[in-house]
């Protein structure tokens, strides 16, 4: 394996690591709009929920970026 | 830049056996698997979002709680609203003055019960503390007020008129 393709593959992990965080910031989005449902706060739930799509563009938009 | 080949890490020297299936999943594939989590997980947000957004609301309709008497000063009754199965706590506060509420902690919905000396609210779970007068948090985890039910005195009888979020 060359040095190149070994930072490349130290970039598609990094990626990888990062869309993981990002699942996980949305699991927290979810929480917060169903306490927000149970509030009766829909405004919140709302806000939650369009971050949570923010972050899924933004996870396959890094995606494109995974090799191999 | 010249491509100059790298050993294998320390572990793969180590145990320098593969099973068939090892490479069968990529990075790219398995960050693929993590979109979809996240598509499924921002589909569900915007459910949610939907659901509260929309769904019905009971808030109750007029109805004789007790006799006002029956209710000693700084003391409470209890009751059922706006179904007999949602328990709710009527105050009456020094001064003449009725304060009703959901008795469910907005925390984890154990049951809470009125402190006289201090006025507050106790929920003996997580020791959530709300302001008997308003229902608003004053200690503990709950992030939310309690429930509020409007009531009035009609006739020496105290009425619930509506549950308030």
């Amino acid at each position: 394996m060359s040095q190149t393709a070994g930072r490349g593959r130290a970039v598609s992990s990094a990626i990888g690591v990062y869309v993981l965080v990002l699942l996980v910031l949305q699991v927290f989005l979810l929480t917060v709009a169903v306490d927000a449902m149970l509030g009766d706060d829909p405004g919140l739930a709302w806000v939650a929920a369009s971050c949570s799509g923010v972050l899924a563009a933004g996870s396959a938009l890094f995606a494109r970026y995974v090799k191999g | 830049m010249t491509d100059t080949p790298v050993d294998p890490p320390k572990w793969r020297r180590d145990f320098p056996y593969t099973s068939g299936g090892e490479d069968d999943v990529t990075r790219r594939e398995f960050t693929r698997y993590l979109v979809l989590a996240s598509g499924a997980f921002a589909t569900g947000t915007v459910a949610v979002a939907a659901w509260s957004s929309l769904r019905p609301i009971n808030h109750g309709k007029p109805l004789p709680i007790v006799k006002l008497e029956a209710v000693p000063v700084n003391g409470t009754h209890l009751f059922g609203y706006p179904t007999k199965d949602d328990p709710a706590i009527l105050v009456r506060l020094p001064g003449d003055r009725l304060h009703a509420m959901s008795q469910k902690c907005t925390h984890l919905s154990c049951v809470v019960y009125y402190e006289p000396e201090k006025q507050h609210m106790v929920c003996p779970c997580h020791e959530g503390v709300f302001d008997a007068r308003t229902g608003k948090v004053v200690a503990g985890p709950p992030q939310r007020p309690l429930g509020r039910i409007d009531v009035e005195v009609r006739n020496g009888t105290v009425w619930a008129l509506g549950a308030q979020p």
